[in-house]
């Protein structure tokens, strides 16, 4: 039987389908790839469905996109307490602690994830015009992802976080003191992240390098090496308050186009 | 950018081309879409299409993204481009950038404009994008022409099209307590591009939808002075002041500043506006004409 390879997840579906069964990615969709290589993020398809584990997601909506999950019996996901939207009432929730507790929240990042299990339903959205973007995530991968940006990830996947050294990364890279890190180990998962404004992502080679806007930044591989470098040119009368994030391959980056400019 | 044999004249940029793409080469309007005017006669100017190309002479920019768009220059050779440092998204290593001191420094840093315009040379890409979702506009500028443009809009131009500034003339005082507060509604500036030397693109980012007319000579319309993205200089402008009818003391509070513009010429509006602030009485004012109802 014909199969048919999402360029986005990669993975293998069905030739008669529309959009991936993996990432909700269209099928029929030409990939949109700028001449300087950056590729938008799949534009989902109101009301697509994809599958992970025995449950399914559907997003709906398309200028602040809502997620909404089937979970079955046994799967469950994790997420940011505020970013729920909804959820039928036999739906349990429970919480797990991140680790680095008052480093975590002087940095202003959760310390406490909130988990839903299934079966049931329950959706969730953030608060911005942007993207869903839908990042399966094979065995054995690692993911760096923008503080507040992930909308879910599912049981399989671990949640940790990374400490960002050096105070310019600290001071001027526009993420504060964490990034979360994102991790498999035998089995796949899936991570829901929310992009403000557009979504692009570039595949960097190997010692390849490229400048980021810090706040521009929302995931990349963990192979991607990231230092927040100050530009000698000046932004005002006498500072030099321009700060750029040089990405160095191998690994994807994936960018947003709506971000607070954080040099001032 | 070189005009070529023109038999296709873009309705929104008034640039002639062969008509052959899908979208303007100038400015990046989709080609042979219906009028889509409102019965007022507001023209709605339709979003670059996704990924459409404007040519720049050897340079070219390309625009992505349908909620908060890319514009990704690719530069060639020693074409250049300026912008302000806060809406560059990404770079090559290979682009170099410097930076483009203003006029004006305490005054600009007064009215909160940027005092440092940056400039990149190529060859290579950079990307610049706003932080609101809504629209980029290619306004293509012929030798010698010029725009007015309201602060903050402007994204990024290509280097042989000059910046000037200038007050825009346009204020009211209020009174609170024994202080006077000043009120620009317009800003207390406006920005001047000018095409030298050739042809020259204005790329401007607006927030929301924005809408296009042309004023005939003498003709007027009131607008919300923040809504303004951009206007031919022929255009003039002042404030318009109205007290609606009904209330004994209410009308003053309930008043409406309008920025009235008269033709010749284009105007921009989009669809995202502040009102203008203060509910407090006007005590002084810059030129205007006044309606009171009732």
């Amino acid at each position: 039987m014909d199969r048919i390879e999402c360029q986005w997840c990669k993975a293998q579906n069905d030739a008669d389908k529309k959009t991936c069964d993996t990432c909700g990615a269209p099928l029929d969709a030409h990939n949109l790839v700028t001449d300087s290589g950056w590729r938008e993020a799949p534009r989902l398809k109101d009301m697509t469905e994809f599958r992970f584990s025995s449950s399914t997601c559907q997003v709906e909506g398309e200028i602040v996109p809502v997620a909404e999950l089937n979970l079955a019996q046994g799967d469950s996901v994790f997420f940011e307490h505020h970013v729920l939207l909804w959820k039928e009432e036999t739906v349990p929730l429970s919480t797990q602690n991140t680790g680095g507790g008052i480093k975590r929240m002087l940095g202003g990042m959760p310390h406490i994830i909130s988990i839903a299990s299934g079966p049931g339903r329950i959706a969730f959205s953030r608060d911005a015009t942007g993207e869903v973007v839908v990042l399966p995530l094979h065995p054995s991968m690692e993911l760096d992802v923008r503080g507040h940006s992930f909308l879910l990830g599912s049981h399989t996947i671990t949640y940790s976080f990374v400490q960002l050294k050096g105070m310019v990364n600290v001071l001027h890279g526009g993420e504060g003191m964490f990034m979360d890190r994102f991790v498999t180990a035998g089995e796949p998962g899936i991570l829901l992240l929310h992009g403000y404004g557009n979504v692009f992502e570039r595949v960097l080679g190997d010692g390849e390098k490229i400048l980021v806007e810090p706040g521009g930044f929302l995931y990349k591989d963990s192979s991607v090496q990231m230092n927040v470098k100050q530009q000698d040119v000046k932004t005002g009368m006498m500072r030099k308050g321009m700060y750029l994030a040089e990405m160095v391959g191998p690994g994807r980056v994936g960018i947003q186009s709506m971000y607070v400019h954080h040099g001032e | 950018m070189s005009t070529t044999t023109a038999t296709y004249t873009c309705r929104y940029c008034r640039m002639g081309s062969d008509g052959s793409g899908t979208s303007c080469p100038f400015c990046g309007a989709p080609v042979n879409i219906k009028d889509r005017v409102t019965d007022s006669g507001w023209e709605e100017q339709p979003p670059i299409k996704d990924m459409a190309k404007i040519q720049m002479g050897q340079s070219s920019c390309q625009v992505s993204g349908k909620y908060v768009p890319v514009a990704d220059m690719g530069l060639a050779g020693e074409d250049s481009v300026y912008f302000s440092h806060h809406v560059l998204l990404w770079a090559e290593p290979s682009v170099q950038m410097t930076t483009m001191p203003m006029k004006g420094a305490w005054n600009r840093s007064f009215a909160g404009m940027p005092l440092v315009m940056m400039q990149a040379k190529g060859p290579g890409h950079i990307a610049f994008s706003h932080d609101d979702p809504g629209e980029t506009l290619a306004v293509p500028l012929q030798h010698g022409q010029a725009i007015d443009v309201h602060e903050h809009r402007f994204l990024v131009a290509t280097g042989n099209v000059t910046y000037d500034w200038f007050q825009s003339g346009i204020w009211y005082t209020t009174q609170n307590g024994d202080d006077t507060e000043y009120h620009f509604p317009l800003g207390q500036f406006l920005d001047r591009y000018v095409a030298q030397g050739g042809p020259g693109l204005l790329l401007l980012h607006s927030p929301g939808n924005v809408f296009v007319r042309d004023l005939q000579e003498g003709q007027a319309i009131c607008i919300q002075p923040s809504s303004l993205v951009y206007k031919d200089p022929s255009v003039g402008m002042q404030l318009h002041i109205e007290y609606p009818a009904g209330g004994l003391f209410g009308s003053y509070n309930n008043r409406t500043v309008w920025l009235r513009m008269w033709g010749p010429g284009r105007v921009a509006i989009q669809s995202v506006f502040e009102p203008p602030e203060s509910p407090n009485n006007i005590t002084n004012h810059s030129r205007a004409t006044t309606q009171r109802w009732g």
